[in-house]
């Protein structure tokens, strides 16, 4: 009756593909909120926190007294561990960390796809790794061994002044702040753009040069205050019992 | 042809979906105006290597042959882009033609881009008009509103923007800009808006808009201009405003 003609008809081999990238998991995970806290917690308070501690760094440009005013006025603060921990290195763990899970899941390709959007993406991860590594490094030279500057903040500007007495360190320094302070003002136009803050191509670029004079004032303010640091004679780091 | 000048180009080649890829030489008379599709037809005539080995005729994807219809995006010379837009006499020699790295090959030059397919369907990429009487004539579209929707209409699911998009693949499975794109157009519709919150809804899943890292390729790679950062911009503003909106009213 035909029938066996249909059932011998070969079985029509079409390989049924499942691989390749997942189509979108609508309602599903919490990706949507860790991406835009991460983004959120790059301008408050990491951001934040990054301005605040350029413009303290700067008084060293009036000197060792002027500099000491401005670390007990911040050492003065009530809950000052607290401000330290939730204000700033919870934050810049969290940002960090999660940016290392966003850098190690993407792919970058600046070898086929040349652009300076591009660059620019892969610039965003190398700068925020830099910047990481010189803050644990900073922060543990600085904040949690040698003096404490917390109960010796006339002891701060000498403290860094001799840090700098390695020229190894000195550049480190720059490195840090030069990739910090990119990082920063990259972040910012970054931010803008994905929460649609500026969103037309003319805005958008427009923005970006904003963002480019805020880097360049940012980098300018460190190497003018890293000098100062330089310019003035040594101060005494006072440590011991007092 | 009578000064014999031919053009070598160099298949990346895949039998089927699980065997290993490799690669062919083939080579052909060079012809005026001639663009990577006609490479293929022209080689499917006489599958005959560069050294005289006899072979199969290429798979490749192919219709419109005017960049309107999308099905012909290959990497030419490493780079995303529809082949029947790559004229050979323009492209850097020998010519390299390889399937998109992004997606599964089907065979040979075919890969399956039916990601897009799925995600459309997860954005509700429509106009919700079905019903069981007539509705009558829609709203009026402005010019203005005509103006910003028309370059949106163009995309042709090319797939171009995902495979160029770094953040694209299987470890963020990131929806990538076409699909993002789309939920602008149809939540721009006077219409097509009363699936705006589910759109919306929809991109803040897994692999959603957040996934963006703004680097930029898809708008760089776009064979039809479509303004795609600012629909992501524009879409991420929408997200956010409805995300925000929720922590308060619901």
């Amino acid at each position: 009756m035909g029938s066996s003609a249909g059932s011998a008809a070969p079985a029509v081999v079409k390989p049924k593909i499942k691989q390749g990238v997942a189509p979108l998991r609508a309602g599903e995970g919490h990706s949507f909120l860790l991406r835009r806290l991460h983004s959120l917690t790059g301008i408050v308070p990491v951001g934040l926190f990054l301005i605040e501690h350029f413009i303290s760094n700067a008084f060293a440009v009036n000197g060792p007294a002027a500099y000491t005013k401005q670390v007990e006025f911040l050492t003065s603060f009530p809950f000052v561990v607290a401000l330290e921990l939730f204000g700033i290195w919870l934050p810049i763990l969290f940002h960090s960390l999660y940016g290392f899970y966003i850098w190690y899941r993407g792919d970058s390709n600046i070898g086929e796809y040349p652009w300076t959007g591009n660059w620019m993406y892969a610039a965003q991860r190398w700068t925020g790794a830099i910047a990481f590594f010189y803050m644990g490094w900073h922060t543990w030279h600085i904040r949690f061994t040698g003096v404490h500057i917390l109960s010796h903040p006339a002891s701060a500007f000498g403290k860094v002044q001799l840090e700098f007495q390695n020229t190894w360190v000195a550049m480190f320094y720059l490195v840090g702040i030069i990739a910090a302070s990119w990082h920063f003002a990259y972040g910012l136009w970054l931010f803008a753009a994905k929460w649609g803050i500026v969103t037309g191509d003319r805005a958008r670029r427009r923005f970006g040069y904003v963002c480019v004079i805020i880097a360049v004032v940012f980098i300018a303010v460190g190497m003018a205050t890293m000098r100062s640091f330089f310019h003035w004679p040594l101060h005494p780091v006072n440590g011991g019992s007092s | 042809m009578a000064d014999n000048k031919t053009v070598i180009i160099k298949i990346k080649r895949q039998a089927n979906p699980d065997s290993k890829a490799y690669w062919e030489e083939f080579e052909l008379p060079q012809t005026p105006g001639r663009n990577v599709t006609s490479a293929l037809m022209e080689i499917a005539v006489n599958p005959v290597t560069r050294d005289g080995k006899k072979t199969t005729p290429i798979t490749y994807d192919a219709n419109c042959l005017e960049e309107v219809c999308g099905s012909c995006a290959m990497l030419v010379n490493g780079k995303a882009r529809m082949a029947c837009s790559a004229l050979l006499e323009k492209l850097d020699h020998p010519v390299k033609l390889e399937p998109f790295s992004k997606f599964p090959v089907v065979r040979d030059l075919a890969v399956d881009r039916s990601v897009l397919f799925e995600d459309l369907k997860r954005v509700k990429a429509w106009v919700p008009i079905d019903g069981t009487y007539d509705l009558g004539p829609g709203p009026r579209v402005t010019m203005q509103e005509q103006e910003v929707a028309y370059p949106l209409s163009r995309c042709i699911s090319c797939c171009c923007c995902m495979e160029a998009c770094p953040q694209f693949n299987e470890s963020t499975d990131f929806v990538g800009a076409a699909a993002i794109s789309q939920v602008r157009l149809f939540n721009t519709h006077p219409t097509g808006k009363a699936l705006k919150r589910e759109r919306l809804a929809a991109l803040m899943g897994d692999g959603g808009i957040q996934e963006c890292g703004y680097a930029q390729n898809c708008v760089e790679i776009c064979p039809k201009d479509i303004p795609l950062t600012r629909s992501i911009s524009e879409v991420g503003r929408e997200v956010m405003k409805q995300a925000i909106g929720d922590l308060f009213r619901r």
